[in-house]
């Protein structure tokens, strides 16, 4: 099995203005997804990510960054292992944030080296 | 239930996936939802048939012909409509009276199940389906979704069994070999669904596992199976020998620690314990460390002489083949147990920082037992009152009542030495 990042965007200006409470309201579902795919020993890690950030290019450090105002920011990203990457996709397909609307999902191999 | 009913049920629960592969596998005119068509007609047929002229002298046989006769007009339908030559060869049609036990068309299927496309409860869905003959309603029961969520799932999956070559032709054991780490997979989520306590004491969920077995002891049987699949085996028997202790005497859910051992089925154990060692092997997978840990629960006299240390050690390795925060739980119970209290509650309270697993009603019971345990009643309140509104299933929030009402007592009790 190889191993997938499931990188979750959202729009970023909404959920700043959530309190942490509003925000982590859809937790159950999503954590009955994470459960799904743990039961199965698919699921590595994963982590909601603060809005706030820092964004470094070579001339200038913004501490701010264009974060707050993404419309596709990076709110999270969960780790995971699969047999390819169509059944990366179809986990994150079922993702609840997902069949709402709230988010999309970037599916992307991490590259491992074999010896 | 009438007779008739009765034989078409246990017939169905048999023959079902059996009849669509057989169609499929017959002519390749016939896709799999037309498959499931005609095998549906046959048995609203056989039923209408046997309630009012009774049982026939053989039903399975009446069935198949029925079936056949039903293939062979829907084909030459087709023909006619495509404006083809009716050269249909009937013997292609010719259907096997396949009534043994656990039989090839259906290790095929199980194997076609295995798609690695799809995830693994798509897998579960189909394989309940076309392996276990469930029907669409039993599924959504047993896995808590909606009929139409099944209805979806099975609708995005037949493309891919239709496109499966294993379906169609004689499966070749090279090419049926890498996808039996899948297979093994299916039936492990299938026995824990039917092995999880959430839905409570429901005879179904019984039988699921006996289906998981069925299908296990068929691989196992058929020659394609490897030490793993016995682990795997082995772990469901010491699983199913808990069965009648799990529950107490009014249905409630009952904790390890408080299940009578006595209740527990010695000859499977026995049975568990034989495919366990048939299993060593150097290459350890999770199903070996899972049957090891079943096993030392199995043979401990009692909760409290439970060897704590080994199920800690083989936590810790089950940890190492598949890290999630999942294991870690487990692994921190054992801990707990070994008598390392203080790893044991950091690293509960660690997967309490994180913005999942604070949501995790198991998280917060533990938690609660384990402050309960150590005297701190206050603490053990807070924590299983969280985990209460964490669950939706009666039998979970019954167990946790118990549990606060066992804290609320030992702070009166206190209270009272205080005073």
């Amino acid at each position: 099995m190889q191993k997938f990042l499931l990188i979750i965007r959202e729009d970023l200006k909404t959920i700043g203005r959530y309190t942490d409470e509003e925000r982590f309201s859809n937790m159950p579902i999503m954590q009955k997804w994470i459960e799904s795919i743990a039961e199965s020993g698919n699921y590595v890690e994963g982590n909601p990510l603060e809005v706030k950030g820092r964004y470094v290019t070579r001339n200038e450090v913004l501490s701010d960054g264009p974060f707050i105002e993404s419309k596709e920011g990076v709110s999270g990203f969960d780790i995971i292992k699969a047999e390819n990457i169509e059944q990366a996709v179809a986990f994150a397909q079922a993702c609840p944030l997902v069949l709402q609307g709230l988010a999309v999902i970037e599916v992307r191999p991490m590259s491992e080296l074999t010896d | 239930m009438s007779p008739a009913r009765a034989e078409v049920d246990k017939l169905y629960k048999e023959h079902f996936g059996k009849m669509v592969a057989s169609l499929l596998y017959s002519s390749r005119d016939i896709d799999l939802e037309t498959a499931e068509d005609i095998v549906q007609d046959s048995f609203s047929a056989a039923l209408t048939d046997w309630q009012k002229n009774g049982l026939p002298f053989h039903p399975t046989g009446w069935l198949y012909k029925v079936c056949k006769n039903k293939a062979l007009n829907k084909i030459r339908n087709h023909k006619r409509t495509q404006g083809l030559r009716d050269d249909l060869n009937l013997q292609d049609v010719e259907v096997k009276f396949a009534e043994t036990a656990f039989d090839d068309q259906q290790l095929k299927l199980l194997f076609a199940c295995a798609h690695p496309d799809l995830t693994p409860k798509t897998q579960v869905v189909i394989t309940l389906k076309y392996v276990a003959n469930l029907k669409v309603e039993a599924i959504a029961r047993i896995l808590a979704m909606t009929i139409d969520g099944v209805d979806k799932i099975l609708l995005r999956a037949r493309q891919k069994i239709k496109d499966e070559k294993i379906l169609l032709e004689e499966p070749v054991l090279a090419a049926l070999k890498p996808r039996l780490g899948i297979v093994h997979k299916i039936l492990y989520l299938i026995f824990n669904e039917g092995y999880k306590s959430s839905w409570g004491k429901e005879i179904l969920r019984e039988e699921l596992c006996e289906d998981a077995l069925f299908m296990t002891k068929g691989l196992i049987n058929s020659g394609l199976a490897t030490k793993e699949t016995n682990a795997l085996y082995a772990l469901m028997l010491f699983n199913a020998a808990r069965f009648k202790a799990r529950f107490g005497a009014s249905g409630e859910l009952l904790d390890l620690e408080k299940q009578d051992r006595s209740l527990w089925n010695t000859e499977l154990i026995l049975l568990a314990t034989d495919f366990l060692v048939g299993a060593r092997s150097n290459l350890l997978s999770s199903y070996h460390l899972e049957a090891s840990i079943a096993f030392v629960h199995c043979t401990a006299k009692s909760f409290n002489t439970t060897d704590w240390k080994t199920i800690r050690q083989l936590y810790e390795q089950l940890l190492r083949n598949n890290p999630n925060p999942f294991v870690e739980l487990n692994y921190a119970i054992a801990l707990y147990y070994a008598g390392e209290k203080e790893r044991a509650f950091a690293m509960l309270h660690e997967l309490h920082r994180h913005p999942f697993f604070n949501q995790y009603c198991s998280l917060n019971v533990t938690l609660g037992k384990f402050y309960l345990l150590e005297g701190n009643a206050q603490k053990a309140k807070t924590f299983l009152e969280r985990a209460s509104t964490q669950t939706s299933f009666e039998k979970e929030k019954d167990l946790i009542r118990r549990l606060v009402s066992d804290a609320e007592a030992q702070v009166r009790s206190s209270n009272g030495k205080q005073v």
